[in-house]
């Protein structure tokens, strides 16, 4: 997502101070990025597990806010009117939202499954670099209190954060996502018939624009290659 | 200690009934009956969801006291199973048994106490968690200091942990230039009307100084707003 060509080479800049509202391709272009970051919010918000992080359109949509409170700034020091005003503040405040928004849900769904996502190197590679520092410091902090309250007072063999006891064939105290729960989903384009099992018993066939409500693993893949929007 | 052999055969409990295993273990329940009376409380694990239960009842975030008394008798339950199995493993192993094939009683006892002090294990590590995402919470409703009436809530665990995670937070929100505990709801319009619950004095908004009194009602920036409605300073303003 965002690799599409539309926004990839952004010509937005923070230096670019004689930005006007009314122009017509800019304008065009503000707002499909953030229409797509608003796709990539819903998706993140809907979706049991946590979705690639985007930097580029990351990037871009911080660099529109700049720009746009920037502008909003030039404005307010000239005489101009009062709504014109609160209606851009408007739309910044909405951005700034959906930003804040997406970064929480992503911060909450690190902090659920951190240990899971450490160990998944497909997981690990979906984090900004300082989600990743975070997801790292809050396994520690964790661990601490753990040990602290629980872990330490245990009988030997039994100390362990993330087994239940070190007979266990496995690390078997991971919480992870369940990817069986069911999303709503609606398909972008046409998929052809989908396997929502692994016999080939139950199959679905989508068209474009069309709503479903699935479970998640056997659109996943989907998902990733943006055919499909969470809803 | 081969527990692994305990672990590896753990299907067979399935038909063994636990409670036939449990009658017969004697020393263990002479050990618990001086504390406990009724036959329903000498349960193995009732202590461990007990002290479950009790997080079922920190309904609306209401966090209740860190339950010391309950959370060290099943500390001390779960080392008495240790002590129960290891026992019987000694003993197998004096009688000369293979601990891998033999299924006599000691060998179903030493599971049983294996498989209570696990779940006790999770019981134990499934409170400390469920309180600990309660105290992130409180991270993020109510800033970086906890009031006072919260503080006696945790024990000293607890408010390290407050502290190490307001600290990882915030140093996070640093990395990324933005503070993400305000604007937690849909901006429907960028003002507020807020109504003053105490007098604040001179508040800096929006780079301008305000005095906020008491009951005086303001129409204000709602991402300025926000941090003090959730600190109980301001309130939202319908009427």
């Amino acid at each position: 997502m965002g690799e599409d060509g539309r926004g990839a080479g952004s010509s937005f800049g923070t230096q670019d101070t004689d930005f006007e509202w009314s122009q017509g391709h800019r304008a065009a272009q503000a707002s499909s990025d953030v229409e797509i970051f608003r796709r990539v919010w819903r998706n993140e918000k809907a979706a049991p597990e946590i979705l690639p992080y985007d930097h580029l359109l990351l990037q871009r949509i911080r660099e529109q806010i700049l720009l746009m409170e920037d502008t909003l700034s030039t404005f307010t020091g000239a005489a101009s009117d009062e709504l014109t005003l609160s209606m851009y503040r408007m739309d910044i405040d909405r951005t700034m939202f959906l930003l804040r928004a997406y970064l929480r849900i992503r911060l909450l769904k690190i902090e659920q499954f951190a240990m899971h996502i450490l160990r998944t190197e497909e997981l690990w590679e979906r984090l900004s670099q300082q989600e990743q520092d975070y997801a790292q410091r809050y396994i520690d902090i964790l661990q601490k209190h753990m040990e602290q309250t629980v872990l330490s007072k245990l009988p030997f063999g039994y100390q362990s954060m993330l087994r239940q006891a070190t007979s266990s064939e496995e690390d078997d105290m991971i919480p992870e996502p369940t990817l069986d729960t069911f999303v709503f989903c609606k398909s972008k384009e046409p998929i052809g018939s989908l396997q929502l099992d692994d016999r080939g018993e139950e199959v679905v066939d989508m068209l474009t624009d069309d709503l479903y409500i699935l479970r998640y693993r056997p659109v996943k893949r989907l998902l990733e290659t943006d055919r499909i929007e969470l809803v | 200690m081969p527990l692994e052999a305990v672990i590896t055969n753990c299907y067979i409990l399935v038909s063994v009934s636990p409670l036939d295993v449990l009658r017969t273990d004697h020393t263990f329940g002479k050990h618990t009956r001086t504390r406990t009376q009724t036959e329903e409380e000498r349960m193995f694990g009732r202590r461990a969801a007990q002290l479950c239960s009790e997080l079922a009842q920190n309904d609306d975030d209401r966090l209740r006291r860190f339950d010391n008394d309950l959370f060290d008798q099943v500390i001390e339950e779960a080392n008495e199973h240790y002590h129960q199995l290891e026992t019987r493993m000694v003993k197998m192993q004096q009688e000369g048994l293979d601990i891998e094939t033999t299924q006599n009683r000691d060998y179903f006892g030493a599971l049983i106490h294996h498989l209570s002090l696990v779940r006790n294990k999770r019981c134990l590590m499934s409170y400390v968690y469920n309180r600990s995402q309660s105290v992130q919470r409180l991270r993020w409703q109510l800033g970086a200091v906890l009031p006072a009436d919260l503080q006696e809530k945790l024990n000293f665990s607890e408010k390290e942990f407050f502290k190490n995670y307001s600290d990882l937070l915030g140093s996070y929100m640093t990395s990324i230039d933005l503070d993400l505990t305000v604007d937690t709801t849909p901006p429907k319009d960028p003002y507020i009307q807020v109504r003053v619950m105490d007098d604040l004095g001179e508040v800096l908004l929006d780079d301008q100084s305000t005095t906020l009194l008491r009951n005086s009602i303001h129409l204000m920036k709602r991402t300025e707003a926000e941090s003090l409605i959730s600190q109980g300073l301001l309130e939202e303003f319908t009427g």
